[in-house]
């Protein structure tokens, strides 16, 4: 068994417990907790996508995983200026 | 024959990476959860923390290959949930 196929799966494995930690995080109740959660939960399923891409060949991911990298940030970014109101 | 095979250098290099840059996401995931609530400033912790775990998966998605998604969070993350706790509900 190839060693780089088995340290993907390693870190496949890290990044679904990241999740569970990103989510328990989301449910605490300011908004602060849910965008530090929310913005770990999106670097996490990202590299998660591009981890299945390379082990599976499924080749869309790498979009979806696209799409999520920039819409995160900009999502909190343009949160921060409804919360901040007058601008 | 061994169970585990190399194919070069580079990936056995790449593979180390991978096993550091997984260690670190655990070691995020439970820091993450590890203070409580009640702490002052605990927000600033919790980025913290979770940049450390932004830059594992930045140094992952680089030796997977990835380098503009890399590039690409390595800009536009920081700074975004700092401005928004800056003006969020708790300086109400």
């Amino acid at each position: 068994m190839d060693l780089l196929l088995i340290s993907e799966y390693i870190l496949l494995v890290a990044l679904a417990i990241f999740c569970l930690a990103t989510i328990r995080i989301t449910t605490r109740k300011t908004v602060g907790m849910g965008l530090v959660g929310i913005s770990g939960l999106a670097i996490a399923v990202a590299t998660i996508l591009i981890l299945v891409k390379n082990i599976y060949g499924v080749g869309f991911c790498t979009d979806i995983a696209a799409a999520l990298i920039i819409l995160g940030p900009v999502g909190t970014i343009a949160f921060s200026k409804v919360l901040k109101g007058d601008s | 024959m061994a169970f585990i095979e190399v194919a070069d250098p580079v990936s056995l290099v790449k593979s180390i990476i991978l096993m550091v840059c997984a260690v670190l996401v655990v070691l995020g995931g439970i820091g993450i959860l590890r203070y409580k609530d009640d702490l002052e400033r605990v927000m600033y912790a919790r980025i913290h923390i979770l940049g450390l775990a932004d830059m594992a998966c930045i140094l992952a998605l680089l030796v997977l290959g990835e380098f503009l998604l890399a590039a690409a969070y390595f800009i536009l993350a920081p700074g975004g949930i700092a401005n928004a706790y800056y003006y969020g509900e708790e300086e109400k």
